[in-house]
């Protein structure tokens, strides 16, 4: 390349390089590794950065802990997928913003929800949503849901142990049916019936493990997702501003509303002491 | 104050060894409070409950652990933290209760017993003793009729006066100044040095799973069968997602007559109750939709399987003693 020529590097070591000479081979059309096969970001040499994170969460030593600050629930009933998340951004003890947008909506029959590092969540939840509209020009069909969260673990996978923080739950309708995934930093996917995310989730968790029902109607469901934020956000600090709530139907989600926890806990608490 | 009053613990420590020693014996794993806990106050007095379960590190070392200990007649206390220093701690306190109650002819109140409880505790103060205890009381009312004497007899007319007074501004939960207050009374002490006057407290691991279905339902306003049910069902949820939590729940129940317990109550009953019904309503959904019309009527109806089996269940629960529990008592909101 030129400016190889021009600034006078060296060409063997093109060859470590990983990433930034490689883009161009991912667009090709017979290409089937989905970005997964080559990484993202070029780590430079001579760092190892799950070394460094080890040493830091030793006993005795600087520990960071990687929380995932926020509250999100997702849950699976006869007429399709509840999705429902709080919107408040903390930087340690301050609320960076109180209408952060936790729900990516990654195309009209697929969500994605946010959990863990801003920063790492955004980036990747987009790179997913770039992949799956790669997918459907190439084969002409949607991506599955199980596919699409196969994808974004396998981008997790690829960074085990640097430090990434993302807690997701990847939601849609397939022709399998309602689709509900969870997917972490560490590369853990999981199918189930309900999840929820976050520090605020053993909150979310026991409202809804006590409400919920196969069988429910719609407006129940609604209810069911509004409280258990509610009431995530009431006792957890790190959660608070609005509930947002979207619906995944067999024709596409719907957003269904975004009212603030304060009138909510108001509303439910009310004749109590 | 004559030294009969002091609040040193009874075994003493070696002179100038700081509390904190060098040669201390490691924990051999982190301690955490495996356990869940709740207590809250309603118009029919505190109601505390507990699961059984006592956890050494993975194993469950103990599936019918008792932690609720009663301490005297009109107060209880729930237990968190190591098994074996909330058990010693309460029994101190159980004893030192005791002889106030000989020295001035009155119980002392709740928060009176929180105090102590706390400032006995102070001096281990960063020490690894762990205790996370909460006190549930009913604070003067009746008292025994051998006791009375010519002057507690006009303490005991300034309490009813103070009980009238209290009562009437007892509703929003506010303080009575200058008289001492009685009716239902909950306090959290911890043996870090926090001691909390409250409504509504959830100890343990699996404390914040009940928090939220407690902060759902418990009003001031609710009968005693209905506080039960929430409490039951708030310590059922703990222990449904909280692996340190589990086997039985335990469930007292405090009013001006003193503490009353109900039986032991095994949730893997309430865990069958509740996947009998999941199995069934996905059973309905399968007759209507590989079935023709004729069978959709069944719709709305049990299948002969499940019903045998609800009332397999229900059988059982009846042998248990489980007076009045059916598929519909554990609450929806």
């Amino acid at each position: 390349m030129a400016l190889f020529e021009v600034s006078g590097f060296k060409p063997e070591l093109r060859g470590k390089i990983t990433a930034a000479g490689q883009t161009h081979v991912v667009d090709r059309p017979n290409h089937y590794t989905f970005g997964t096969k080559t990484q993202e970001f070029a780590v430079p040499l001579g760092v190892d950065p799950s070394g460094f994170l080890k040493s830091c969460s030793q006993d005795g030593g600087v520990c960071i802990d990687l929380n995932h600050g926020t509250t999100t629930l997702a849950f699976k009933f006869r007429h399709g997928v509840i999705v429902a998340v709080d919107s408040r951004a903390s930087a340690g003890s301050y609320i960076a913003s109180k209408e952060a947008n936790k729900v990516i909506e990654i195309n009209p029959y697929l969500l994605g929800t946010m959990s863990g590092s801003a920063a790492d969540c955004q980036h990747w939840e987009r790179l997913l949503a770039k992949e799956c509209r790669l997918y459907k020009l190439r084969n002409n069909h949607r991506i599955s849901v199980a596919a699409a969260s196969k994808l974004l673990s396998n981008m997790m996978l690829g960074y085990r142990g640097m430090g990434l923080s993302m807690g997701s739950m990847i939601c849609g309708w397939d022709k399998q049916g309602p689709g509900l995934y969870y997917v972490d930093d560490n590369g853990t996917r999981l199918s189930g019936h309900m999840f929820s995310t976050g520090c605020g989730n053993s909150y979310a968790y026991g409202v809804v493990d006590s409400g919920y029902r196969e069988d429910m109607t719609v407006e129940e469901a609604y209810e069911l997702g509004r409280r258990g934020i509610a009431h995530a956000t009431h006792r957890d600090a790190y959660s608070g501003g609005v509930v947002n709530m979207y619906h995944m139907q067999e024709d596409g989600w719907i957003k269904v509303c975004k009212e603030d926890v304060s009138e909510l806990i108001h509303r439910y608490r009310k004749g109590m002491f | 104050m004559p030294s009969q009053d002091s609040m040193e613990p009874t075994f003493s420590l070696p002179i100038g060894l700081p509390l904190s020693s060098s040669h201390s014996v490691p924990l051999p794993f982190p301690m955490s409070h495996g356990t869940t806990t709740l207590a809250f106050i309603f118009q029919g007095g505190v109601l505390a409950a507990a699961d059984t379960r006592s956890s050494c590190s993975g194993l469950v070392a103990c599936p019918a652990a008792q932690k609720i200990l009663p301490i005297h007649s009109h107060l209880v206390g729930t237990t968190s933290g190591t098994s074996a220093d909330c058990a010693l701690w309460k029994r101190i306190l159980a004893r030192e209760l005791r002889l106030y109650q000989l020295r001035h002819g009155r119980r002392l109140s709740t928060g009176g017993a929180a105090k102590l409880l706390s400032h006995m505790l102070q001096p281990f103060k960063g020490t690894e003793l762990c205790v996370a205890a909460t006190l549930c009381g009913w604070d003067g009312g009746e008292m025994d009729d051998n006791q009375m004497t010519d002057v507690e007899n006009s303490a005991s007319l300034n309490l009813e006066k103070a009980k009238t007074q209290c009562l009437s501004t007892a509703v929003g939960g506010q303080q009575c100044f200058g008289r001492e207050r009685s009716g239902p009374s909950l306090y959290y002490v911890c043996s870090d040095g926090t001691r909390l006057k409250g409504t509504l407290f959830s100890v343990g691991s699996g404390s914040p799973y009940a928090y939220s279905v407690l902060d759902q339902g418990v009003q001031w306003g609710l009968t005693v069968q209905e506080a039960v049910s929430i409490a039951r069902e708030a310590v059922f949820r703990a222990t449904y997602r909280d692996a340190y939590s589990g086997n039985c729940v335990d469930l007292y129940h405090i009013t001006s007559k003193g503490w009353t317990r109900r039986n032991r109550e095994d949730l893997k009953e309430e865990y069958y109750r509740e996947k009998e019904r999941q199995s069934g309503d996905s059973q309905r959904i399968m007759v209507k939709d590989f079935k023709g019309k004729a069978f959709r009527r069944m719709g709305g109806e049990f299948t002969a399987h499940s019903l045998a089996l609800c009332r397999k269940v229900q059988s059982k629960s009846l042998q248990l003693g489980v007076k009045g529990v059916d598929c519909q008592s554990t609450s929806r909101y």
